[in-house]
């Protein structure tokens, strides 16, 4: 009788997972929708008037996109099982190098739009050699991601440093505002940039081979070199792509603030790590979903421009920010001994 | 066994030894006021709040772990400290059971979330250095902390010894500051070597598993370590104020970043389960002189990062290639013996049918 009932109750569970797979949404990230709109709806119920405002909207989704590509760059690197600490610098690092080239053709008399085609190019050029050098040392050398992107991370922040002495390059065509500032029929560009990034990683991690491998590598590496796959190369290139997306947050952020310093996007370095296990990934690798961590960089959103409508002090977001973190991580605790111990009477039933 | 991992041990840091030496006389050569008493005084004095800081993140990483919130929470204890001397009590005893009852107290935090509710310690510290660094921002707003009492500094300027030093008029001596390092040294090497601890610790930081079936409590461990490193930030805060003299609740923001570098290029392993005080000690002295290097030898400040980066990844580069080699003799040895078995079995087999 009990089996039946516990029979039914998984069917049911089946079912509901056979109707959500077709987006690709499980259970977990499910919850994490529920929780962004619960955030929401009430944000809007306190107050209507200010959260809701248009001007409100917008001016977020002009903040989250640079957040949410960075996020997403560490996701990919923590499904590995490692983490990349170097992303805000090989961002800034990348903007800087494009602005260097970009204000003096803008001052040789070069037209706006070479020179900002040549800074995009610069910049993207250079956010690939970051990765590659954080590829190369991860993934051909063998040292442990965490240190080598701590290494990195100090080596390019010297390098933006040495270039900038310290201070803020600006004077870019007003041309390259456009990727920052602008809109496409009312969406703002940088979140048209986020939704391709979203898009691209998502066919790329969870829609292709590469990107079996890389979950695979994230679960065991030994066994995924056992069973044939070149986890060198693999890895290398997941870093070269992680790269890639510094180099759009950079591109975004120069943009936004209309001038390249390297300390920008500092404090998104570890709230992407907080995206990224918020959503889901696993911090030790092999499971973690794109939607993941894009729903929680909203839900994360949401929260911090909610409480500074509310006038809550700065710092105090931060320690509600760290209380969410943690309280998750202890649901998730408790949820996995529930699970264990459903296990374990399952198994005593079946016996 | 055993044997080759004891020299490969005396090799790495025998090697960190090395380079910590090649690169003081390389500094010497460009500039003579390297090694005069002054300025290695002053480097030790400037650093110790990272050394002693350095032993706890040694115990930390040693088990595996990592702890993102050593910052915070050394910029807690501070303005505890600072707050208690200039509201309630300046005794100096008074001051350091404040200071690392503070520690203790956020360790023991990280160490419940982490050992008890097994989050993974740099989530659980990512969290807690959000949560810590917040409650001190909000409460100080960022301001400083000035009037420590005169009984404090006085004590902070205490000296042991007293000799004269080239290009300065007044004698000086080995700050008092530096015998609370030897202490916090002292006491985590005795811990590490001599007591179940310490052997407790390195054997959950080699494998959690095995060590957890030879009845090693991990879960107790892990929560030792945590309150213990905990210990050490809130002496080394209260060191702190006696060396700055004044609370700056924004000082040490990117500071844990700088500790992990110095513990990793004193050989320790973030994998865990290898590591020692004297190559902590080493590591960080390394990762000073080059900081003091660079300034005595004029190369601009852009440069130190670059330098910094460069050396932490060369290093480490080095010790993983050279853990590579080793290893690929060690297989081949492996190889060799399973044939030679494999042949003397085969052949024990052919007389067996023989007879």
């Amino acid at each position: 009788m009990e089996q039946n009932t516990q029979q039914t109750v998984e069917n049911e569970k089946k079912g509901l997972r056979k109707l959500f797979g077709k987006f690709h949404l499980e259970t977990k990230e499910l919850v994490l929708l529920w929780i962004f709109l619960g955030i929401f709806i009430l944000m809007s119920i306190i107050s209507p008037g200010r959260f809701l405002s248009v001007y409100n909207l917008q001016s977020m989704a002009y903040q989250f996109p640079e957040f949410g590509i960075l996020a997403l760059s560490m996701m990919v690197i923590i499904v590995t099982g490692g983490i990349n600490l170097s992303i805000t610098y090989s961002a800034t690092l990348a903007s800087i190098l494009g602005a260097v080239v970009m204000v003096s053709m803008n001052k040789a008399g070069a037209p706006e739009l070479a020179s900002v085609l040549v800074g995009v190019f610069i910049i993207i050029v250079a956010s690939l050699v970051t990765g590659a050098v954080n590829g190369l040392i991860v993934a051909h050398i063998g040292i442990v991601p965490m240190l080598a992107t701590l290494g990195t991370m100090t080596l390019f922040e010297g390098i933006s440093l040495n270039i900038t002495k310290g201070g803020a390059i600006s004077g870019f065509p007003n041309m390259f505002q456009w990727f920052g500032n602008s809109s496409i029929i009312g969406i703002p560009v940088p979140l048209f940039i986020f939704v391709l990034v979203i898009i691209a990683t998502y066919f790329i991690l969870q829609r292709s081979t590469f990107g079996a491998k890389v979950y695979m590598i994230g679960c065991n590496p030994t066994a995924t070199r056992f069973s044939g796959i070149n986890v060198k190369k693999t890895l290398f290139l997941l870093y070269v792509y992680s790269g890639l997306l510094t180099g759009l947050a950079g591109l975004v952020m120069a943009s936004r603030y209309n001038s390249a310093k390297e300390s920008y996007g500092y404090t998104y370095l570890l709230q992407s790590v907080s995206a990224a296990v918020l959503g889901g990934t696993d911090i030790s690798g092999g499971f973690g979903k794109v939607f993941g961590t894009v729903i929680s960089v909203l839900i994360l959103q949401v929260i911090s421009s909610g409480l500074n409508i509310f006038g809550v002090n700065r710092f105090i977001t931060d320690v509600i920010m760290g209380m969410i973190l943690i309280l998750v991580l202890t649901i998730n605790f408790i949820n996995n001994k529930r699970e264990e111990k459903a296990l374990v009477t399952k198994k005593i039933v079946t016996a | 066994m055993n044997r080759i991992l004891t020299t490969i041990r005396k090799s790495k840091e025998m090697n960190i030894l090395l380079v910590l030496i090649v690169i003081s006389i390389i500094i010497s050569i460009f500039n003579g006021s390297f090694l005069t008493m002054g300025n290695l005084l002053d480097v030790v004095k400037s650093n110790i709040v990272l050394a002693i800081m350095s032993m706890g993140m040694l115990l930390v990483l040693l088990t595996g772990g990592i702890d993102v919130s050593i910052a915070s929470v050394i910029s807690a204890v501070t303005v505890v400290v600072g707050q208690f001397m200039v509201h309630v009590s300046s005794n100096i005893v008074l001051v350091f059971i404040v200071g690392v009852l503070a520690g203790s107290l956020m360790g023991l935090i990280n160490g419940l979330l982490i050992a008890k509710l097994k989050i993974p310690p740099i989530v659980a510290t990512l969290g807690t250095m959000s949560i810590i660094f917040g409650v001190v921002l909000y409460l100080t707003n960022g301001t400083w902390i000035t009037g420590i009492p005169q009984n404090f500094i006085d004590f902070g300027r205490v000296t042991i010894g007293k000799f004269n030093v080239a290009g300065s008029d007044q004698p000086t001596g080995i700050p008092i500051q530096f015998l609370f390092l030897v202490l916090a040294a002292a006491l985590t090497w005795f811990i590490l070597k001599y007591t179940v601890i310490g052997r407790g610790i390195y054997a959950i930081g080699g494998n959690k598993e095995s060590a957890e079936r030879i009845g090693i409590n991990s879960d107790n461990l892990t929560l030792f370590v945590y309150v213990y490193e905990g210990f050490l930030i809130g002496l080394a805060g209260v060191v702190h104020t006696s060396i700055m003299r004044q609370v700056d609740p924004n000082a040490f923001i990117g500071f844990e970043l700088q500790v992990i570098a110095a513990v990793v290029l004193g050989g320790a392993s973030v994998l865990g389960g290898y590591g020692s005080v004297f190559g902590t000690l080493v590591g960080v002295s390394l990762f000073c002189v080059i900081n003091n290097g660079l300034i005595l030898m004029h190369i601009p400040v852009y440069w130190q990062k670059i330098v910094v980066g460069v050396v932490l990844i060369t290093s480490i580069s080095v010790d993983v290639i050279q853990k590579r080699m080793q290893e690929k003799k060690n297989v081949r040895v492996d190889i060799d013996e399973n044939i030679q078995r494999f042949a003397r079995t085969s052949v024990s087999k052919e007389v067996k049918t023989q007879a």
